[in-house]
């Protein structure tokens, strides 16, 4: 039996119970629009009385804990997922980079029969492609009228915008490689804050929930949504143990519990660009994450996409110039080069040539103006194949190097593609089990608020009750 | 499945998001008229059209230099025609110099002979964009050099030129000459247009000659020896006149060989990189069609709520 005041006692408590249940629909509510809040649910358990002979009589209810909803093999799911989609996104970033640098389009309207006035001055195609096929034409022109000045000066003209070109292209894409390199950097330091992050929150969880495990709701959202941070940049193993979450890279345990054992660190290898270790040295593989996507598109894709403008650059500067030496020009020096340079980098039309095109040795003999077998040979080099380009014309090397760099991000666009669909998938799985739903916790309020007017109610009658006994005697 | 707050907007927002980007792909392509333009859209297609744009450079250029080579033909044409009627003139007072004309008549005969070198000298020393046609490859000074002696008779015309003639490409690998060499004393190579050692010709010698002979009024000397010589050289000219018209035709038919190309490789590359414009446009019109079904339907969702039925 509870007695008057006891049953007092258990209106008062049924009140604090659906006042609760009040504040958690508000906090959900309040949350509705946070994306790392997993939903609450109040779990309200019956109290017992004092025995009687009757039987158990129940005391009433009180709020046995706060729960969060979440499904641990989704979050799971999810951080692996993000390691995938922070690789490719990187990647696919960087690529589109790399694509945008070399310039290459078609643009039927300003190319083909009758496109060439349409290109002029309103962005035609000025790709490395079309640079090599001018200079070419201006040797095969220079070939029909060898002793032309003004052949000449075509030549020099389209050699030296063809220079200009290749380096820019080079230049492009070495500032790609060393914004990529800066990417890196700033993502390594990203994931130390948040290794840190995650054990100040390992430290704070434990300290909370020294009472209640698993309670800190609020705090563990908040890791989930670091690990997952984290994740993006770099793929890492979460386990959970009573010191909280503990994170490893690759084998390497970075940190348990509140103490932080590892960072990552770059370091500038031997050749190449940034690569990533922990700061005590340890190399790793990274297998996902922006860091990985970021440090293997830089050395995949677009270094093989550089080599290939250097490769070009230095085969056009060799087989020029070994055609040119030996030729004779309009005064009848010969042995002068006709570009400087070995590769991307530094080739340049010779600055004394460049400054006379008479000097252009385009005659295989000397004293014979009209002679052009040396043009005819600079203009033939269009159609001949090099070994040094695995056995194609500089165009084709050209065409080829810029489709493997379009199959690579077409490539990629489909797996990023790909990888949108698992993460809404995920996510709205994620969403069914963890989210707020207006309509559930506008019910919830209604129902709590109703409950809490039948337990006033309950605390009235009592009351009622108690007047009526100490009224008894007058 | 559970549908939260969340999870209506986000996949709204996602539906919205791919109908976008597809619209937008569609319209460039319908503005554009073309299915690829990166090289991420269609990789082959890009690598298959850019080496058919460098095919159709080559090809522009090749007709560029065949159309130079026509020039050139041209004007050796005009060349060959006119020594061809000074080499006739030639024969003909060759001919009509006989022992019945006075030496007055021949020295007549004589002095229009000198006109004609003089004549002939001028037309091989025919500049074309700048340079001498007819030296073979010394296209810098005048071929020909005439030598006059003490009363006013060509003594000497010397050739400064040389035999070798410059080809240049009308089609890949294949090389073309129009001017053959003034000269070509060599036994070997293009035959030369006024003289070659192989078939005896030599305008220039045989006209002086029989300019030499006619002041001295050696018309036994015109006959035996000046008619036969200037023979050889009509038949010379005749060779060349017939080998130009041989050559202008081919170029003729490279020209428009190059023509014929060109279209074919602008429809190779339109079937590669060209959007087909009605299917493209009926696939915008569907896609903007779900675009604005999407936008509808889920405006009027989004404004449901439970909000509106409790109190």
């Amino acid at each position: 039996m509870l007695g008057l005041f006891g049953a007092l006692n258990m209106g008062t408590r049924a009140l604090q119970t659906q006042r609760q249940g009040v504040e958690v629909a508000g906090h959900n509510l309040a949350n509705v629009n946070n994306p790392v809040y997993a939903r609450q649910r109040i779990s309200i358990s019956s109290t017992s009385g004092p025995d009687a002979n009757l039987g158990s009589q129940g005391a009433g209810a009180d709020v046995a804990s706060i729960q969060r909803l979440r499904s641990q093999v989704l979050d799971n799911q999810i951080v692996a997922e993000d390691s995938v989609q922070g690789s490719l996104n990187a990647q696919q970033k960087a690529l589109e980079y790399a694509q945008a640098d070399m310039g290459q389009q078609i643009d039927r309207l300003a190319s083909g029969a009758e496109g060439a006035s349409a290109a002029q001055g309103v962005g035609g195609a000025h790709s490395l492609s079309s640079g090599l096929s001018e200079l070419f034409s201006a040797f095969q022109s220079l070939s029909t009228d060898p002793s032309s000045v003004t052949e000449r000066q075509v030549v020099v003209m389209k050699a030296a915008n063809l220079a200009t070109q290749f380096s820019q292209a080079d230049d492009r894409l070495a500032r790609l490689s060393a914004s990529l390199d800066d990417s890196v950097k700033t993502d390594v330091s990203s994931a130390n804050e948040l290794l840190s992050e995650i054990a100040r929150l390992n430290d704070l969880i434990r300290k909370s929930e020294l009472n209640l495990p698993g309670s800190a709701n609020d705090l563990r959202d908040t890791r989930q949504m670091k690990i997952e941070s984290l994740a993006g940049l770099v793929k890492v193993d979460a386990a959970e143990d009573a010191s909280g979450m503990s994170i490893s890279i690759n084998g390497t345990t970075m940190l348990t519990g509140s103490t932080v054992l590892e960072t990552l660190a770059t370091y500038q290898p031997a050749t190449g660009g940034l690569l990533v270790q922990t700061a005590s040295g340890t190399p790793l593989a990274l297998t996902g994450g922006s860091i990985e996507g970021t440090i293997t598109a830089r050395d995949g894709a677009i270094a093989s996409l550089h080599k290939d403008v250097n490769d070009l650059a230095s085969v056009l500067i060799t087989e020029v110039n070994a055609l040119h030496q030996p030729g004779f020009s309009l005064s009848g020096s010969t042995g002068a080069k006709f570009f400087t340079g070995s590769n991307a980098t530094d080739i340049q039309v010779n600055s004394t040539i460049a400054a006379n095109p008479t000097l252009i040795q385009v005659a295989g003999v000397a004293g014979a103006a009209g002679d052009n077998t040396v043009a005819v040979a600079l203009g033939q080099l269009s159609t001949r194949t090099h070994p040094a380009l695995n056995g194609q014309t500089l165009n084709e090397y050209y065409a080829s190097s810029i489709a493997s760099i379009g199959q690579s991000l077409s490539t990629l666009d489909n797996q990023v593609a790909d990888q949108n669909v698992v993460d809404q998938m995920l996510s709205q799985q994620r969403d069914s089990v963890s989210g707020v739903s207006l309509d559930e916790e506008m019910t919830d309020m209604v129902r709590f608020q109703k409950a809490f007017e039948a337990s006033a109610r309950l605390i009235s009658t009592i009351s009622d009750m108690l007047d009526i006994v100490v009224n008894l005697k007058r | 499945m559970r549908v939260t707050a969340n999870s209506f907007p986000s996949a709204l927002i996602n539906q919205l998001g791919s109908l976008a980007q597809r619209q937008g792909r569609l319209q460039e392509q319908a503005s554009t008229g073309q299915r690829v333009s990166t090289p991420s859209d269609d990789p082959t297609a890009m690598r298959r059209v850019l080496d058919l744009q460098s095919d159709a450079a080559a090809n522009t250029q090749y007709k560029r230099n065949a159309q130079v080579h026509q020039e050139m033909a041209t004007v050796t044409g005009t060349t060959l025609k006119s020594l061809n009627k000074l080499s006739s003139r030639a024969g003909e007072i060759a001919t009509l110099a006989d022992g019945l004309k006075s030496p007055q008549e021949l020295k007549i005969y004589g002095r229009e002979v000198t006109q004609m070198i003089q004549q002939a000298v001028q037309l091989m020393n025919t500049k074309q964009r700048g340079k001498y046609l007819f030296g073979g490859t010394s296209t810098d000074q005048p071929p020909f050099v005439m030598a006059t002696g003490p009363g006013g008779e060509i003594s000497s015309v010397t050739y400064q030129g040389n035999a070798s003639v410059a080809e240049s490409e009308i089609g890949n690998g294949e090389l073309f000459n129009t001017v053959p060499p003034g000269v070509n004393t060599s036994g070997s190579g293009p035959t030369g247009m006024i003289a070659d050692s192989r078939n005896g010709a030599d305008l220039f010698a045989h006209l002086i000659s029989l300019q030499n002979n006619l002041l001295a009024g050696n018309t036994s000397a015109v006959s035996a020896v000046d008619r036969p010589q200037l023979a050889s050289d009509e038949d010379n000219l005749i060779q060349h006149m017939g080998i130009n018209g041989a050559l202008q035709a081919r170029l003729e038919t490279a020209v428009s060989q190059r023509d014929d190309s060109a279209l074919a490789l602008e429809k190779q590359v339109s079937s590669e990189a060209d959007a087909d414009l009605s299917q493209t446009i009926v696939r915008l019109n569907a896609t903007m069609t779900a675009y604005q079904a999407a936008l509808q339907g889920g405006g009027r969702a989004m404004n449901l709520s439970l909000l509106d039925y409790i109190r």
